[in-house]
C-alpha cells in the first residue's frame, strides 16, 4: 500500500523529521481492549505460516495481557537483530481541546525525559551502550517509539520501555526546554513551503474534526507549549495506558521469551478510562480555496484534497482510491507523461490516498514550472479525473497497477526495522496486524466499474479543497 | 524533490513494465552463499554478495565520476549526464517507455552522486530482477540523449539551484554555502549539480562528449546482492564490457585552500530561524589511522540524529536552542528517512563539519559560540574517560546497523573497494585496542578553531555579521524558566567565547547571487 509509506507529501515533510503528518492512523481505543476477541494473524497459533500469496508473509505470534496490552512477535530473518516498536494509538487526531494542537508530538519528546529509576541521562546511557538506533515519531493517528538493537539487548529494552511508559516523570524546567526544541522542529521545517501548504490545506478542508490541524500543530499553540505542564500530566494519564498501546517485536526474537519479559514488566500497568470523543466532520458543501504567497524564490505549487472515508478492511472504495492515485499520478500515468515529460510544464507531481482512522483526504500535489500555468495544470488534472470517471480502466492497466502495488509493498519489508515500521501503521489504524492481509485481499475486488463509480463520487468540485502557492518576489 | 545528485535528494526515477530479454546465462538456481565471488569480470571491478534467502535483490553501478570532472565553464555536466542516463531514454526506449517498463516491477532507478561518484541503484523483488537489470544496463550502455530529455533535466537542475536551494530548503542552503567558503576556488566549492552559469552553458553535445570521455570500465564498480540466481551477477557485469576499457583517472585535486583566519558568509534571505554550518578542511580519510580515533571524537561530539552527542545535549537538551546539533569528519548525506549516511560517496579530501539546525535569530550567535565552546573543550581537555568508553561501546554495536538491507550491505562492500578500507571491519578491529590518548592525540592534531569557515542563513544578515564583528557578547535569551545555575554560569562564558573575525573575511550575500558562478 504505497500511500502508507510514501504518500505524496510525506517525503518533504519527513526529511529529517520525526513527525509523519500524513502517515497512518489509529483506531478507537476501546476496540483494542478486548483481549479475548482479538483475531489472530497468520501463524498466531504458533504454527509457521507459509505466507504464500500474502502481503505480509511472516510468522506472527500474538498475546494480549489482561490489562489490554497486546504484543505481536514477528519472525524476520535478521540474525542477531531485533526491532522493538511501542505503538501508541494516539496522535494529533486526539488533540480535541482548543489550544492543544501539536501536543501528541510534543509529548512524544517528553517521553525521553526519564523516570526515577532511569533518568534522562541514564536512559540515554543505556541506549548508547546498546549501540541502538532509537527514536520516535508522531502522526495524525499514532505515536511510535522504536529501538533497533542486538537481540541480547531485548531484556533491557523491555525493562526501560516498560519503565518509562508507566513511570515517566519530569520537571518544569525540562518540560519548558523541550517545548523550545519542538519550536526548533517547526523552525527547521519552516523554510519548506510544503509545510505551509499542508497546514493550509487541512485548515481549510476541515471545520470540525481534529484533522484540521497538522501533527506539528498551529504555531500559536507550539509557542504556548511551555505553559502546559499540567495538561501534559493529564495527557500521559489519559493515553499512555496498556489498552491503547501495542508492542511489536520484529526480528530474531523468541516469542515465548518476549511474552515472558513483557508479562513481568508490563503486567501491573493499569488500564485507563475512555477517551474524549473526537468530533465528526460534516460533509463539505462547496469547494474551498486558498492562495499563499511565499516570501522567497520558489516554483509555484498546487495541492488539492478530496474528502475520503476512514480506513476499513471491507470498503472497496479505499483500494479503489489507491488504484486511482496510480492511474492518475504514477509516472506511468498519461497525465504524468503529458505534463512532466511531453509538455514539461510540471517539475513533479503525485497523488495519494492517505489511510487514516477517520475520514481524511485524497491528496494531489504538483510543482509547476511557470506561475502562468498553474490554472492549466489544475484543469488538466480535473479533466483527467473526469476522463477516468467516464472510461474506467482496461484490464491490462489494472493488472499492471496491482502488480506494482504488490511488489512495492514487498519492497518495503526489506529489513526488520522497515517491516515493523510498515506494520505499525496498520496497527494504529485497526489495532490488528492481520488488517494488512485483509486490506490487500480487497485489491482483488477492484473493477473498472469501481474505478468509474469511485472517481465520480469523490472527485467532485464541492468535495475539493485547493491551495496554490506562488513566489512573492 | 526530484533530481539526481542534488544535495541529499536521491530521487526515484520511476516504475514499471514489460520488455526485457533475460540476462544471459542465468538460471533459476539461487547463487550459493559460500561460493567465492569474483572481484573482477571483463576488467571491471565487481562486488557480489549472494544472500539466497532474500526475496530482494540490489544492483549498484558505482562510477568514479563526479563534479570534479566538470570542465571549466561547464559546471554541472557530470551531474546532468547522470540525470540523462537515469532520467532519460535509451536507444531501445524513450523515457516514457522506460517508466512504463519499470512500473509493474515497482522498480525505480535511483541516481545520486557527489564530487567523485555517480551511483545508479535499484532494489527489486527477485521475480523482476532480470527485467530490471536489462532496463538498467540499457540506460547506462545505450543512452538516447534525446533533446526533450535534455531540456527537462537541464531545467530541473537549474530550478534546483535557483528555486529549491535558494527558497525552499535553508538547511541544505547553509551546507552548500559552507562549501563555497571552505573550498573557495576548489572543485568541491560548488554544488554537485553545478552552477547557474555552468548549467546554462551546457549543450547536449557537451553531455555526449562527457559520457564518451568518462563512462569507462576503469571507473566502474558493478555490485549485485541478494537472492539472485547462480550465474546472474557475472552475466550482468559482462554486459558492461561494452564500455570503453579506460578513461583518464579522476583529475588530481588541488590541496584544500589554506584558511588562516576565520571566514563568515551570511546568506541573506527571508528566514524564520538561522541555519548554521561550520567547518574546516581535514587531511584525514578512511585510509588514515587517525580516521578511527577521530570517529570516536566525532560521535562523542555529535553523532548524527541521536541524543548521544555533547552538542545535542548541551545546545538542544540543556538550552532548547533548536532541534538538533551534529558533527562530521567526512561528507555525510542522509540516506532517505534513516539515520545513516548514503554509501558510495567517497572523497579523496574531507572536512570537519558542525551542523546546527535552525536557531531563532536572537540566539543564533550564542548557538554558534556554544558549538565552538564545546569543540574547544574537546580539543583542550580531551575526551572524558567515561565518554570515551561509552562512545567506543556505542560504535562497536551501532556499526552493525549500518548495512541492514541488501542494498546498503552492497554499498558498504563497494566502499571498501573504493577506499581500500572496510569501515565496519576497521572499527571492529581498532576500537578494542584504542585508548583515550589515541583520541586526544588525533583531535589535537587535526581539529582546530583557527581558520574556520562559517555559513549562516539569515534575514537581517548584515546586522548579524556586524554583531559578531563587534566582538560584543551575544547572550542567550530564554523564554523558559528553571535553567539550572550551572548552565546560566556557563552561558556567561559562552556568550563571550571568542570568534575572531576580520571585516574583510565577512561577506553578506543576497541569496539570489548564490551558486551563480
Amino acid at each position: 500500500m504505497r500511500m502508507l509509506l510514501t504518500p505524496a507529501l510525506t517525503p518533504v515533510l519527513l526529511a529529517g523529521a520525526l513527525a509523519l503528518p500524513l502517515l497512518a492512523a489509529l483506531g478507537r481505543p476501546s476496540s483494542a481492549a478486548s483481549a479475548a476477541t482479538a483475531a489472530k494473524p497468520p501463524g498466531s497459533d504458533g504454527s509457521s505460516s507459509s505466507g504464500a500469496g500474502l502481503a505480509f508473509p511472516f510468522p506472527v505470534q500474538e498475546k494480549t495481557l489482561p490489562n489490554g496490552l497486546r504484543v505481536y512477535v514477528v519472525g524476520f530473518d535478521s540474525p542477531g537483530l531485533v526491532a522493538y516498536y511501542s505503538v501508541v494509538r494516539t496522535g494529533s487526531r486526539n488533540e480535541v481541546e482548543a489550544g492543544k494542537s501539536g501536543f501528541a508530538h510534543f509529548f512524544e519528546h517528553m517521553m525521553f525525559h526519564g523516570t526515577e529509576k532511569y533518568t534522562l541521562d541514564a536512559y540515554n546511557g543505556v541506549i548508547k551502550q546498546m549501540g541502538a538506533d532509537s527514536n520516535a515519531f508522531t502522526s495524525d493517528d499514532l505515536t511510535v517509539y522504536h529501538i533497533l538493537a542486538g537481540k541480547k539487548a531485548l531484556p533491557k529494552i523491555v525493562e526501560i520501555e516498560s519503565d518509562r511508559f508507566q513511570h515517566l516523570t519530569y520537571q518544569q524546567a525540562d518540560f519548558q526546554k523541550e517545548a523550545r526544541a519542538v519550536l526548533g522542529e517547526y523552525n527547521k521545517n519552516a523554510s519548506n513551503p510544503m509545510e505551509k501548504m499542508v497546514e493550509t490545506l487541512y485548515d481549510h478542508a476541515f471545520t470540525t474534526h481534529t484533522y484540521k490541524h497538522t501533527t506539528m500543530g498551529f504555531l500559536k499553540d507550539i509557542e504556548n507549549m511551555p505553559n502546559e505542564m499540567a495538561y501534559s500530566r493529564q495527557f500521559f494519564d489519559r493515553f499512555y495506558r496498556p489498552e491503547n498501546v501495542v508492542l511489536l517485536v520484529v526480528g530474531d526474537a523468541d516469542p515465548a521469551e518476549v511474552f515472558k519479559l513483557v508479562e513481568a514488566s508490563y503486567g501491573d500497568w493499569k488500564a485507563g478510562a475512555p477517551h474524549p470523543t473526537i468530533p465528526v466532520e460534516p460533509p463539505q458543501k462547496k469547494e474551498q480555496r486558498a492562495e499563499l504567497v511565499w516570501p522567497s524564490s520558489t516554483l509555484p505549487m498546487l495541492i488539492e484534497g478530496y474528502h475520503t472515508p476512514g480506513f476499513s478492511t471491507t470498503n472497496v472504495d479505499l483500494p479503489t482510491l489507491d488504484v486511482l492515485a496510480e492511474l492518475l499520478f504514477a509516472e506511468r500515468a498519461p497525465l504524468y507523461k503529458k505534463l512532466v515529460i511531453t509538455e514539461q510544464k510540471v517539475e513533479s507531481m503525485s497523488g495519494s490516498n492517505d489511510a487514516h482512522v477517520d475520514p481524511n483526504l485524497f491528496t494531489v500535489f504538483a510543482r509547476i514550472k511557470k506561475p502562468g500555468e498553474v490554472g492549466y495544470v489544475e484543469k488538466s488534472i480535473h479533466d483527467e479525473m473526469a476522463r477516468i470517471a467516464k472510461d474506467g480502466v482496461d484490464d491490462a492497466t489494472l493488472k499492471d497497477v496491482l502488480s506494482h502495488v504488490k511488489y512495492a509493498f514487498a519492497g518495503q519489508l526489506s529489513t526488520a526495522d522497515r517491516t515493523a515500521y510498515t506494520a505499525s501503521s496498520f496497527i494504529a489504524l485497526t489495532g490488528q496486524l492481520e488488517s494488512i492481509n485483509a486490506y490487500f485481499a480487497l485489491y482483488d475486488k477492484v473493477t473498472s466499474a469501481d474505478v468509474k463509480r469511485v472517481a465520480t463520487a469523490y472527485f467532485q468540485p464541492a468535495n475539493r479543497t485547493v491551495v496554490t502557492l506562488k513566489a512573492g518576489k | 524533490m526530484r533530481g539526481i545528485i542534488r544535495g541529499n535528494a536521491i530521487i526515484l526515477l520511476s516504475m514499471l513494465l514489460f520488455a526485457a530479454r533475460a540476462v544471459a546465462a542465468s538460471s533459476d538456481k539461487p547463487a550459493p552463499k559460500t561460493t567465492k565471488t569474483p572481484t573482477s569480470v571483463a576488467g571491471i571491478r565487481t562486488v557480489f554478495i549472494p544472500s539466497p534467502q532474500s526475496p530482494l535483490c540490489a544492483i549498484r553501478l558505482v562510477f568514479q565520476i563526479g563534479s570534479v570532472d566538470d570542465p571549466a565553464g561547464k559546471e554541472g555536466v557530470a551531474s546532468l549526464t547522470a540525470d540523462m542516463l537515469g532520467r532519460g531514454g535509451s536507444k531501445a526506449r524513450s523515457y516514457a517507455e522506460l517508466l512504463d517498463a519499470l512500473y509493474p516491477l515497482a522498480a525505480e532507478i535511483k541516481v545520486y552522486g557527489d564530487k567523485e561518484s555517480v551511483v545508479f541503484e535499484g532494489t527489486v523483488h527477485r521475480d523482476n530482477l532480470a527485467r530490471f537489470a536489462d532496463l538498467l544496463a540499457n540506460q547506462v550502455l545505450t543512452p538516447r540523449f534525446a533533446d526533450d530529455d535534455f531540456a527537462r533535466n537541464k531545467e530541473d537542475a537549474l530550478d534546483y539551484l535557483t528555486k529549491t536551494l535558494r527558497g525552499n530548503a535553508d538547511e541544505e542552503l547553509g551546507k552548500q554555502a559552507l562549501a563555497t567558503v571552505l573550498y573557495q576556488g576548489h572543485p568541491y566549492g560548488r554544488p554537485t549539480s553545478g552552477t547557474v552559469a555552468g548549467l546554462t552553458a551546457i549543450t547536449l553535445d557537451d553531455v555526449k562528449k562527457f559520457y564518451a570521455a568518462h563512462y569507462a570500465r576503469s571507473r566502474l564498480v558493478v555490485g549485485v546482492a541478494g537472492g539472485y540466481p547462480a550465474g546472474f551477477a557475472e552475466a550482468f557485469a559482462k554486459r558492461f564490457a561494452a564500455l570503453p576499457a579506460k578513461a583518464p583517472p579522476l583529475p588530481k585535486l588541488p590541496p584544500a585552500p589554506v584558511i588562516k583566519d576565520n571566514q563568515l558568509l551570511v546568506v541573506q534571505k527571508d528566514a524564520r530561524a538561522n541555519a548554521v554550518s561550520i567547518g574546516h578542511a581535514l587531511d584525514v580519510t578512511r585510509k588514515d589511522a587517525d580516521f578511527y580515533p577521530l570517529t570516536v571524537a566525532r560521535s562523542y561530539l555529535g553523532e548524527h540524529r541521536t541524543f548521544n552527542g555533547v552538542l545535542m545535549n548541551h545546545l538542544r537538551g540543556n538550552r532548547g536552542l533548536n532541534y538538533g546539533d551534529y558533527a562530521y569528519i567526512e561528507s555525510f548525506i542522509q540516506d532517505g528517512w534513516t539515520t545513516f549516511p548514503l554509501p558510495n560517496i567517497p572523497r579523496r579530501q574531507q572536512q570537519f563539519e558542525i551542523w546546527l539546525r535552525p536557531v531563532p535569530p536572537q540566539n543564533s550567535l550564542f548557538a554558534l559560540r556554544a558549538a565552538l565552546y564545546e569543540t574547544d573543550k574537546l580539543i583542550r581537555d580531551g575526551i572524558p574517560q567515561s565518554g570515551f568508553e561509552a562512545t567506543k561501546t556505542f560504535l562497536t554495536n551501532y556499526a552493525n546497523l549500518w548495512a541492514q538491507d541488501v542494498s546498503r550491505r552492497l554499498g558498504y562492500a563497494i566502499d571498501a573497494v573504493l577506499t581500500g578500507k572496510d569501515l565496519v571491519k576497521e572499527l571492529q578491529a581498532r576500537l578494542p585496542k584504542m585508548t583515550k590518548a589515541d583520541v586526544d592525540k588525533a583531535v589535537r592534531k587535526h581539529l582546530t578553531l583557527n581558520g574556520l569557515s562559517i555559513a549562516m542563513v539569515a534575514d537581517h544578515g548584515q546586522a548579524l555579521a556586524d554583531k559578531l564583528l563587534s566582538d560584543a557578547p551575544t547572550p542567550i535569551t530564554y523564554d523558559t524558566a528553571g535553567t539550572p545555575p550551572e548552565i546560566l554560569a556557563e552561558d556567561k562564558i559562552i556568550e563571550k567565547f571568542p570568534v575572531p573575525l576580520n571585516k574583510d573575511a565577512v561577506r553578506v550575500v543576497p541569496v539570489d547571487q548564490m551558486f551563480e558562478q
